[in-house]
């Protein structure tokens, strides 16, 4: 290592110079990473990122500048990195690294590829190319103050789906609709409704009361009569959302309280459910509002950004009227069929959410939040800053010029604290762990049990949630090993589409049915056991046997902490989840003056340290574990390794 | 205009608003920041301050671009070879951000003392200063600032601030205004969890002699008291009481007795909170302030914070707790308020000139005593001169350290001697491939003469000797963007008062991607 330093040793500069590398992602450790590699020698490098440049980026993403609002992250990058460094051979690509243009091929071209990613389905399908076409990888990310790097090669050491990861908190349909207890609840919600009104209507994505609410338990006969009424309504009244709304003329005072039993929001529906008595022996009901009676209050207003305030009642409808306004003529703007696309960092879609999520909050009788505070749980934001990136893609291209060099045995992932712990360390660094030989991706034949109930599972469930969703899969095709090599999903268009609304067991599937799904794009093939099961919980499709994630992370009590979500831009799941408040229980405070260390305690998981120091024992993560399930819509996330 | 001004900035700031807020951000706006040297690890570090928005910079410097500067900086181009090196930086820095001022010095080329006489002239103007260098595979950094205050160190495991163990009369009247035992079960399940704990707290203590539950074995039994209070169904089962739930939880939390940290205990004993003058700087009369709060008006204890935590519980009660809690707040900061007023009459300063500063000065107090009291922490380094004198170098700290010879110790000793080969040779260790050989042996005789002139009883092992000839003085901008991060960092923490500083060097290891701090 020592003689990497400049000049660098002959052979390993000449590599570098040569050596072709990829760059997945071109945001906040992309931009330092492109720079960092140019700077140290890198010529050949190829960037690709489908994102467009936000304002947000501008404090940290240091190769774009406003002038670049909008335009392709991956060709201004370039454009920028190339003027101060004529020499750079980059190659950008506006595009998802998901695309089957980016085939095993495209991968072994590179004798690196560097991670750069915000979400995790890229991360899993970049982590199952690079194994299939055996070319290390280099992970990493960023959550304010924290990040980490790992290497990840085929063989060596843990991919990045070893380990499981708790699965992205989703919330069950009737918590949504007709008991949410949490303000993250009345945030989905919102952002349902946003749907519904402007956008790509959803069926699971309901924002009325749910009639068929188990916990609801009304006697038998009575639900079925309801259930008939709801559907004699069907034809009736029920018309869509969006329609209805259309009706009105995006009247706001309609959408609110009008007399029309599925559609108004926060008066009429708030009633209906009221009539579900049920719900509320154990709950405080909800109270419904009125229009009309909303008062203007003195609102109080603190110093600080405007976005920080809370207002009162009357502010979030007078907010809520604005922005059905202004979206409802965005909409006519753009004619017939059109749909809006929820954005947080678009003002009125933004005001929407933040108006209609507070009104709900104060009809379920929580405290209402200010707009930059469900900013952050809508819009899955993770603080990030230009430093921590900069300290990542420093670490990122010193292990990279390790891996050129072949001292594989000498990298390490690393982790960086907030701040230094007890130990005085700043960086803590870990030996890499050997794969998981049960890993369901890069074991030599990957397996997997699922739990489900054959006969009410659609083969378009087992393809979208369970292969795509759970199992990371773009395309994939699934036979039964029944002998006969039944071909129950074809990747192909058009050869199995009238499967999909058929259930398993009309294929014959059933208890110990073994299933072979194959992407061809990954080269990955996955053995489904299939293990029949009458009785799944709540609102669960499937379950994944074998592989609980641990319970849900403690988060930090740190600030930061507090806003970091859960969430996928490229999942068809809601998109936002809670964190669970601290069991204190199990905190033995000494003195509130300790500063505790980031690495205190906690922790199921285990890692070892490579300090020759101390030579101690495996050190528990708490911070990474906080903080490991974090998916952001940011371009800097840290990466759930453990 | 200003609020489009405001908006666009909140817009651009956001991701970092979030982790400093707009009373951080408004710091890092009204900061001014000097770089000497525009070298790699010099303009990473701006890098890092001009993106989040520093109010100004201004770079110091003499130097030429070189090819070589071209090579490993980013903020150097080709067509800048020639040019004073302080201008090309200060100029591509400046395109990072419209809203920072950058300016520069065209200054002679420093000698090589010139860090340890500007690290006086600093000192005495107590202004701080933080040294960054990047040789080869290793990054130091030094902060010298011979007193920073933090207003908000935020620590990980802030104890919430409820009183439970002392309440205040209006604390007491609220929870006497509740009768557990004769409420609807809807209210019973929806009345906050310091309400609950605080009323089995009354029952406690009539039971064990006005003790609060101390030990584990206590604190259990005082669950179990929670548990029974728990309404019971028509079966006599439990009813499915969340709030108590919360309450069994926070147990440890709500009984954590009132008091203050040693921490700002150590600063209320200061001799500066002692001798207020003219001079005095705004943290030590508010810390003098909320002394005079803890002694005169508080019964020994800090001004309330005024927070509580969110928790199960109606509206309606909730804010209504909340509201004890934030007006006693607002009360005890009030107080703090005319401390602060009198003790600048004391000394003369009614009306100064700066009004603005006196405005300032108010806004901070109100922060400081209604959220922050127990948070004030103060970081004193040592300065330079200290570090380097024979009298007062830290010999404890090195020898303790180099009881592993491996230790980042190692590094920050051979840097030391590195500075001593230039001051000899004119040119540093093994720049020149012919003489490698000659200069190990010179290196050597460094380290030795150090190691003996500070009467330091360790050993360096040969190979780190060898090791820093082969790799020569170049700056890999890889290593200099990571310190240029942590740097700015630490530049950040300076400037907004918030989150505490390392004290004082810090050291990294690029070939292990360790790092240790060290106080020297």
């Amino acid at each position: 290592m020592v003689q990497l330093v400049g000049p660098l040793r002959k052979e390993l500069a000449d590599s570098v110079s040569s050596c072709r590398v990829l760059v997945v992602g071109a945001g906040g450790i992309g931009c330092e990473l492109l720079k960092n590699l140019v700077l140290t020698g890198f010529r050949n490098i190829e960037v690709i990122d489908l994102d467009t440049i936000d304002v947000s980026n501008l404090n940290r993403q240091f190769l774009f500048q406003k002038k670049h609002v909008g335009k392709s992250k991956a060709q201004v990058a370039k454009e920028s990195v190339v003027q101060f460094c004529p020499k750079a051979n980059i190659t950008a690509y506006h595009d998802s690294i998901m695309n089957p243009d980016y085939s095993v091929e495209f991968f072994r071209n590179f004798a690196l590829v560097m991670n750069a990613l915000d979400n995790r389905a890229a991360r899993n399908h970049v982590n199952r190319m690079c194994l299939a076409a055996d070319i290390p990888l280099i992970e990493s990310g960023t959550a304010g103050y924290l990040g980490q790097v790992t290497i990840i090669k085929k063989g060596l050491t843990e991919c990045y789906e070893c380990q499981p990861k708790p699965t992205q908190k989703t919330f069950p349909g009737c918590t949504i609709r007709n008991t949410p207890s949490e303000p993250i609840h009345c945030i989905v919600w919102a952002k349902y409704l946003f749907n519904q009104l402007f956008g790509e209507e959803d069926a699971d994505q309901e924002v009325s009361p749910d009639t068929a609410d188990p916990e609801a338990a009304w006697d038998p006969s009575e639900a079925a009569a309801r259930a008939t009424a709801s559907e004699q309504d069907g034809d009736i009244k029920r018309v869509s959302t969006k329609d209805w709304a259309r009706s009105t003329g995006y009247d706001p005072v309609k959408l609110f309280n009008k007399v029309h039993y599925t559609n108004s929001l926060f008066k009429d529906d708030i009633m209906y459910l009221l009539t579900m008595d049920k719900l509320w022996r154990k709950r405080k009901a909800p109270l419904p509002l009125e229009w009309s009676e909303l008062q203007k209050q003195e609102e109080m207003l603190g110093g600080g950004l405007k976005d920080q305030h809370v207002l009162g009642v009357y502010g979030y409808s007078q907010l809520f009227s604005e922005s059905v306004k202004t979206l409802s003529s965005q909409l006519a703007e753009r004619g017939a069929g059109a749909e809006l696309v929820w954005d947080k960092d678009d003002p009125p879609a933004m005001d929407f959410v933040t108006a209609a999520a507070n009104l709900r909050m104060h009809v379920f009788s929580m405290n209402m939040k200010s707009r930059f505070d469900i900013k952050s749980m809508a819009g899955n934001i993770i603080p990030a800053i230009a430093t921590t990136n900069a300290v990542i893609a420093g670490l990122i291209v010193l292990e990279a010029l390790k891996v050129l060099s072949g001292d594989l045995d000498q990298c390490c992932t690393i982790f960086l604290n907030k701040q230094p712990n007890p130990k005085k360390k700043l960086l803590v660094p870990c030996a890499l762990d050997p794969p998981n030989l049960n890993c369901y991706v890069c074991a030599s034949k990957p397996e997997v049990t699922v739990r489900l109930n054959v006969s009410s599972t659609m083969i378009q469930t087992l393809q979208d949630k369970i292969l795509k969703e759970r199992f990371g899969m773009v395309a994939p095709d699934v036979q039964i090993e029944d002998g006969k090599g039944t071909i129950l999903i074809s990747s192909e268009e058009g050869e199995t589409e009238g499967n999909n609304s058929k259930f398993l067991s009309d294929f014959g599937i059933r208890n110990g049915s073994r299933l072979q799904a194959d992407d061809f794009l990954q080269d990955y093939t996955l053995l489904v056991n299939v293990l029949h099961s009458d009785e799944l919980g709540k609102d669960m499709e499937f379950e994944v046997v074998g592989d609980a994630p641990d319970k849900a992370p403690t988060p930090s009590t740190q600030e930061e902490g507090k806003n970091i979500t859960n969430g996928n831009k490229d999942s068809a799941q809601p998109s936002t989840s809670s964190t669970v408040p601290t069991d204190q229980d199990d905190v033995l405070i000494v003195d509130s003056d300790e500063e505790p260390s980031s690495s205190s305690d906690c922790g199921a998981l285990k890692r070892k340290l490579l300090d020759a120091e101390t030579g101690e024992a495996p050190a528990k993560r708490q911070r990474l574990s906080q903080q490991q399930h974090a998916d952001n819509e940011d371009d800097d996330d840290l990466i759930a390794l453990d | 205009g200003m609020a489009a001004n405001k908006a666009a900035k909140e817009q651009k700031y956001d991701r970092q608003l979030r982790l400093w807020g707009d009373h951080g951000q408004e710091a890092l706006e009204n900061a001014h920041v000097c770089l000497v040297n525009a070298t790699a690890t010099g303009t990473e570090i701006l890098k890092n301050l001009v993106l989040p928005g520093i109010g100004a910079f201004t770079i110091v410097d003499g130097h030429k671009v070189s090819g070589e500067d071209v090579g490993n900086n980013f903020f150097l181009s080709t067509n800048s070879i020639g040019k004073n090196r302080a201008q090309a930086a200060t100029e591509l820095l400046q395109e990072l951000n419209s809203d920072v001022s950058g300016n520069f010095v065209e200054e002679v080329r420093a000698a090589g003392s010139t860090c340890l006489r500007l690290g006086a002239v600093l000192w005495n103007a107590e202004v701080p200063f933080l040294v960054c260098r990047t040789y080869g595979l290793v990054g130091c950094m030094r902060l010298v600032v011979r007193e920073h205050t933090v207003v908000e160190s935020h620590p990980d495991n802030a104890l919430e601030d409820l009183r439970l163990d002392q309440p205040f009369t209006e604390l007491k009247n609220h929870i006497d205004s509740y009768d557990l035992d004769s409420m609807e079960k809807k209210d019973h399940s929806h009345t906050p969890w310091i309400i609950i704990v605080a009323k089995f707290l009354e029952k406690w203590y009539s039971e064990h002699n006005f003790q609060m539950p101390k030990n584990y074995k206590e604190k259990e039994a005082f669950r179990e008291l929670l548990r029974q209070g728990i309404l019971k169904n028509e079966n006599g089962a439990p009813e499915d009481e969340e709030n108590f739930d919360e309450a069994i939880k926070n147990v440890n939390t709500a009984l954590n007795a009132t008091k203050i940290s040693s921490t700002v205990e150590d600063i209320f004993s200061c001799d500066l909170c002692d001798n207020i003058t003219a001079q005095t700087p705004a943290f030590w009369v508010m810390a003098r302030a909320v002394r005079d709060f803890v002694r005169d008006d508080g019964n020994g204890i800090l001004p309330v914070r005024g927070t509580i935590p969110d928790m199960i519980a109606d509206s309606e009660k909730f804010i209504k707790l909340q509201n004890v809690y934030r007006e006693k707040a607002l009360q005890d900061a009030s107080v703090v308020s005319k401390h602060v007023e009198s003790l600048l009459q004391s000394v003369g300063k009614v009306c100064p000139p700066g009004y603005l500063l006196i405005m300032k000065f108010f806004k901070c107090v109100f922060i400081i005593s209604g959220k922050n009291a127990a948070f004030l922490r103060v970081v004193r380094c040592r300065s330079l001169e200290e570090e380097y004198s024979i009298e007062s170098v830290n010999k404890d700290e090195i020898t303790s350290c180099m009881d592993n010879p491996d230790s980042e110790m190692v590094l920050y000793l051979m840097l030391r001697s590195i500075d001593r080969f230039y001051q000899q040779h004119s040119h540093y260790p093994g720049v020149y491939d012919y003489q490698v050989e000659e200069d190990i042996s010179r290196l050597k005789v460094c380290v030795n003469s150090l190691l003996q002139e500070y009467g330091l009883s360790v050993s360096v092992k040969d190979d780190y000797i060898h090791e820093f000839c082969r790799c020569g003085s170049a700056e890999p901008h890889t290593v200099a963007a990571f310190l240029g991060g942590c740097a700015a960092q630490e530049a950040i923490k300076i400037i907004t008062q918030q989150f505490v500083p390392f004290n004082n060097t810090f050291i990294y290891n690029a070939m292990t991607q360790t790092s240790a701090t060290f106080q020297l």
